[in-house]
């Protein structure tokens, strides 16, 4: 069982660290764009690449990206980009439960249509959900987890996160 | 019926993590709405404790097939986000629970009453803790918005329900009144969606983009660089799909480069006005991987 367990985490190791740690990620441009020395709109523009230009993915900040293009660094806006799949999924396959996606919209675009591919889960099949039982059990410590509001609040403040007002109807269509 | 039941089941807890077709649920809830006068019991308004106590049955028949991380640290942390970030809705009283489930899948649930769980596997693939408050945040605002509860009732004529719509309809006539056996009812009814298997429906789009949304305001509300669920949209964008086996579903779902483009084109204001806020990336390290 321990040995298992060590096995697993040394697949996930293999797995998900190495994409993250190594290669340069590539990107495209999905429209024309300005090329900028840092990530603001009003960076000075460094170059203006024309749509579908690859760029290599140095570093992420919020709304910017950076990539080096055209022999140059700098930023770009991360709406103007695309980035090929090229992240493996879980180590797992035939998983049945594959049909169970992400409320994140787990899966890849196709070139084709909006269709979306979604992978299985390790462990988790339809036979796993129709033979389990309720687990009250794990229920209960998942709720002995929680966190009360004045937690929270100072767990916030460690962060220097601070609270702002912000309404739906600016996210209203 | 069997199928009928199974889709009701299906639909009624997929839009727990989203990808749903309400439209077909819909349907469904619209055909069995013709042949049953029971849901008109089913369609009232959950109460709160109702609801929770649907999401509690859901909860524990899904952790009967999926289990929970075993870092108390991770745990208690994730909670702590999520409940910073639950404190700034509209439904800030709920008693909000959150979750790691230990898989390594990516994936993430909103369960009705406030429940969130998200896999590992998605969980290390972020890189701060604006992400990870990007996805807490858009499961958050499925539960705001009571998504589940309205796919739920839209299967509300099938046999799993009955019990469900019968305890209702006796409270309603001030019969029976059993609070108690009304929250088991639904308890056990959350088990049997539950039970009766969680696969692939597409939630219907106009949900997911909501909950995109709301999501980013909500992150900002916390405090936190709203980026964060746009980046992990691009995450996701790169995952390869794992085309072996059954276990890949093709289906209509929205994509993240989809996804993407709505908050460029819905909430660019948000996003720009509050980028600066942190992301908090040190923190999340520590916690989610001792890095």
């Amino acid at each position: 069982m321990r040995r298992m367990g060590l096995l697993r985490l040394a697949l996930v190791f293999v797995t998900f660290l190495c994409p993250a740690a190594g290669a340069q990620e590539q990107a495209f441009t999905n429209r024309s764009t300005e090329l900028r020395d840092r990530a603001a709109a009003d960076g000075r523009t460094l170059a203006t690449l024309p749509e579908n230009t690859a760029v290599k993915v140095i570093a992420r900040g919020g709304g910017w990206t950076q990539v080096e293009a055209q022999s140059q660094k700098g930023w770009v806006r991360v709406f103007h980009l695309r980035f090929p799949s090229t992240v493996e999924a879980a180590p797992s396959s035939g998983g049945g439960l594959g049909s169970l996606t992400s409320a994140l919209g787990f899966g890849r675009q196709t070139a084709k249509s909006s269709t979306v591919a979604t992978t299985g889960i390790r462990g988790l099949t339809p036979e796993d959900f129709a033979n389990a039982s309720p687990d009250p059990e794990a229920l209960r410590r998942l709720q002995s987890w929680r966190s009360d509001r004045p937690g929270a609040e100072r767990f916030a403040k460690e962060a220097k996160l601070a609270a702002q007002q912000v309404d739906y109807s600016e996210a209203r269509r | 019926m069997k199928r009928l039941l199974i889709a009701a089941f299906l639909a009624a807890v997929i839009p727990a993590h989203a990808q749903f077709d309400i439209g077909r649920a819909l349907d469904f809830g619209k055909k069995a709405l013709d042949t049953s006068k029971k849901l008109q019991e089913a369609n009232r308004e959950y109460s709160n404790e109702e609801e929770v106590a649907l999401g509690d049955g859901i909860t524990s028949g899904f952790l009967g097939a999926a289990p929970l991380h075993r870092s108390e640290n991770l745990q208690r942390y994730v909670n702590r986000v999520g409940r910073w970030l639950a404190m700034h809705t509209e439904r800030p009283d709920l008693p909000w629970t959150f979750g790691v489930l230990d898989t390594d899948t990516i994936n993430a649930f909103a369960m009705p009453g406030g429940t969130v769980l998200v896999s590992h596997g998605l969980v290390k693939r972020l890189q701060s803790e604006s992400e990870l408050a990007g996805v807490l945040a858009h499961e958050i605002a499925h539960v705001v918005k009571r998504h589940q509860l309205a796919a739920i009732q839209s299967s509300a004529g099938s046999d799993a329900w009955s019990g469900v719509g019968k305890e209702l309809a006796m409270q309603r006539a001030g019969r029976g009144g059993d609070v108690m056996g009304l929250k088991s009812q639904l308890a056990s009814a959350g088990v049997d969606l539950v039970k009766n298997g969680f696969f692939l429906k597409p939630l219907d789009r106009s949900m997911e983009y909501e909950a995109d949304r709301l999501g980013v305001v909500i992150a900002a509300r916390g405090g936190y660089d709203p980026y964060g669920l746009v980046a992990v949209l691009t995450m996701l964008s790169q995952v390869k799909a794992d085309d072996s086996g059954p276990s890949i579903l093709f289906s209509t779902h929205p994509g993240p480069g989809d996804r993407i483009s709505e908050l460029e084109k819905f909430v660019p204001n948000v996003l720009e006005r509050y980028a600066s806020q942190p992301q908090v990336e040190q923190r999340f390290r520590q916690m989610v991987s001792g890095r």
